[in-house]
């Protein structure tokens, strides 16, 4: 299953496949290519608010959308993404992302990397 | 299902030879305890102390347990981590009212929860007004996180066991009796008053994010039904820590208001069938399967409306919302209740979802109200700017040099609690 899915990350420790995306950027670049790529018709497999750790908290992100595009938008995705966008743009502009020290950043990424692999292994079977 | 819950107020907590109670002070036998909490996957075990009113912060806090014991009936409390997975909730239980277990050690470096025993902070938490024992505990080097968490978690409901233990035999102070019939008796009791459902959603993403049923990992269940009453004896255990102010801690499923207070107006105002479980994932599709599974289990319950609790923000928003319309779609009304990150202004959109049948609605506060804790003589855990700043809800310079703290209110545990279990309100008199 894993290989018809795509994940758009900006978590450099998330282990890619060729169809993967990494986006060498912030929460806010990883929601809008997945804005980007629910227009071009993916759909959204995990929401991408997911986690309690706040969009203004941690700097990563990982998404899981479906590697194959349908000729009609999903419109439930497009709709969820524009929501989380604009609830991370409105939460990161009243209070922006602090700097943090390497150890932290890596319990980040550790996080976001669990919470993908739940989402992996919970992908559908009909995609 | 008919439980009997004992209550012995503990009035103060101390240090002594024997753990027991004895005329509403517990004793805790500190050595005792600590080798009834060996785990080869912790490197240090250590007990402390924290009272109301005293200068003490406690932080990092990651779960919160109400010492209980079964003394009648199957089964023992936290069934699936401590007792067997005998179906609980009948017979009787003996609780130690006002005493509380708080666990406190670091698995990542941004886990937030701070309790205050006094000063402004004090207010926000339930937790400054219990007698705590909390357990300090570290991992052994190099321990994996999930296994780290997961040695917390087991270290604080053997701990809330083992202190349950002393209320063994004492006279509790009151005993309250719930009664909840099977379902088919449920449903022809009080035939004039609307039936009601409660839906309690349980977080379930992730390491940190975690809920169990009858130690069942919540993320792998299907929606189902339980009695309210076996919630009570820890049917529902929290491995959630992270957004200390809307998580519910094991002792918030314990003491669920909603649930109580339903039980309270059982047969007054409506009848009270009984309570959906759900989860919130972290895909659509298992979000869609649950909320379908929990709308045709309420709507089979055959009731006129439901109460939903929401755990957490962000994605569980979207959980909310779909077993709120899909409930409202079969007719059933629904009554959401949930907390809101709604701006330090309060002025901003408070949740990440939303829908025109999602009319009712109860909020038990906004997380990003800015308070300032003032420094406190004593810390238990770890309140250096290391572990201060980074927790959510923090920010870079909430530690101030005078030892004070700024930040949001969603740093204190149990401040914005979606289960209503908070100190601050608005009551109807």
């Amino acid at each position: 299953m894993r290989n018809r899915v795509i994940v758009v990350t900006n978590n450099g420790s998330v282990e890619l496949l060729e169809q993967d995306i990494f986006v060498a950027g912030t929460l806010l670049d990883v929601l809008r290519r997945c804005r980007d790529l629910v227009h071009q018709g993916h759909q959204l497999i995990s929401h991408p608010l997911v986690s309690s750790v706040k969009p203004n908290e941690t700097p990563y992100k990982s998404v899981v959308l479906t590697k194959q595009r349908s000729a009609q938008i999903d419109f439930r995705s497009l709709s969820i993404i524009e929501a989380s966008l604009h609830t991370a743009e409105r939460m990161l502009r009243e209070r922006p992302l602090q700097k943090y020290p390497e150890r932290i950043l890596q319990d980040f990424q550790f996080i976001d990397r669990d919470l993908l692999e739940s989402a992996l292994s919970s992908i559908p079977l009909y995609i | 299902m008919r439980l009997e819950l004992g209550n012995i107020f503990i009035k103060d907590v101390q240090f002594g030879a024997e753990t027991k109670v004895e005329n509403g002070v517990l004793y805790v036998n500190k050595e005792e305890l600590i080798a009834h909490l060996q785990d080869e996957r912790l490197a240090t075990i250590d007990v402390d102390l924290a009272r109301p009113g005293e200068s003490t912060r406690i932080v990092p806090v990651k779960d919160a347990i109400e010492p209980r014991v079964k003394v009648e009936g199957p089964g023992g409390v936290f069934p699936g981590f401590v007792g067997k997975v005998d179906t609980v909730g009948s017979g009787r239980t003996h609780v130690l009212k006002g005493a509380c277990v708080l666990t406190t050690g670091k698995v990542v470096g941004f886990q937030e929860g701070i309790v205050d025993m006094s000063g402004p902070g004090a207010e926000y938490t339930p937790f400054s007004q219990t007698y705590n024992v909390v357990i300090i505990a570290n991992p052994v080097e190099g321990l994996e996180r999930h296994a780290h968490e997961a040695a917390l978690r087991l270290a604080g409901l053997k701990a809330a066991a083992y202190l349950g233990e002393a209320g063994r035999n004492v006279t509790p102070d009151e005993v309250i009796t719930y009664d909840c019939p099977p379902l088919q008796e449920a449903l022809k009791q009080y035939p004039d008053l609307p039936k009601v459902a409660y839906v309690y959603m349980l977080q379930s993403q992730g390491l940190l994010h975690d809920t169990y049923l009858y130690g069942v990992d919540a993320k792998q269940i299907l929606p189902t039904f339980i009695y309210p009453t076996e919630v009570m004896d820890g049917a529902i255990v929290s491995g959630n820590c992270v957004s200390a102010c809307d998580k519910n801690t094991t002792y918030h499923h314990l003491n669920s208001p909603i649930i109580h207070d339903m039980l309270a107006r059982h047969g007054k105002d409506f009848n009270f069938i009984g309570v959906v479980v759900t989860n919130e994932n972290v895909t659509l599709a298992d979000k869609e399967r649950s909320s379908n599974f929990t709308a045709k289990l309420v709507e089979w319950l055959g009731v006129d409306g439901a109460i939903i609790s929401e755990e957490g923000f962000g994605n569980p928003d979207a959980d909310l919302i779909m077993n709120c319309t899909k409930l409202e779609k079969k007719g059933i009304k629904t009554v959401c209740v949930t907390d809101e990150y709604a701006g330090r202004d309060g002025a901003s959109q408070s949740l990440a979802d939303s829908s025109p049948l999602a009319n009712a609605v109860v909020t038990a506060g906004n997380a990003n109200e800015i308070i300032i804790l003032p420094p406190m003589e004593k810390i238990i855990g770890d309140a250096s700017a290391d572990v201060v700043d980074v927790i959510a809800g923090g920010f870079s310079g909430s530690l101030r040099p005078d030892g004070s703290i700024m930040a949001e209110i969603q740093i204190i545990t149990g401040a914005t609690n979606e289960l209503g279990f908070n100190k601050m309100s608005a009551r109807m008199l």
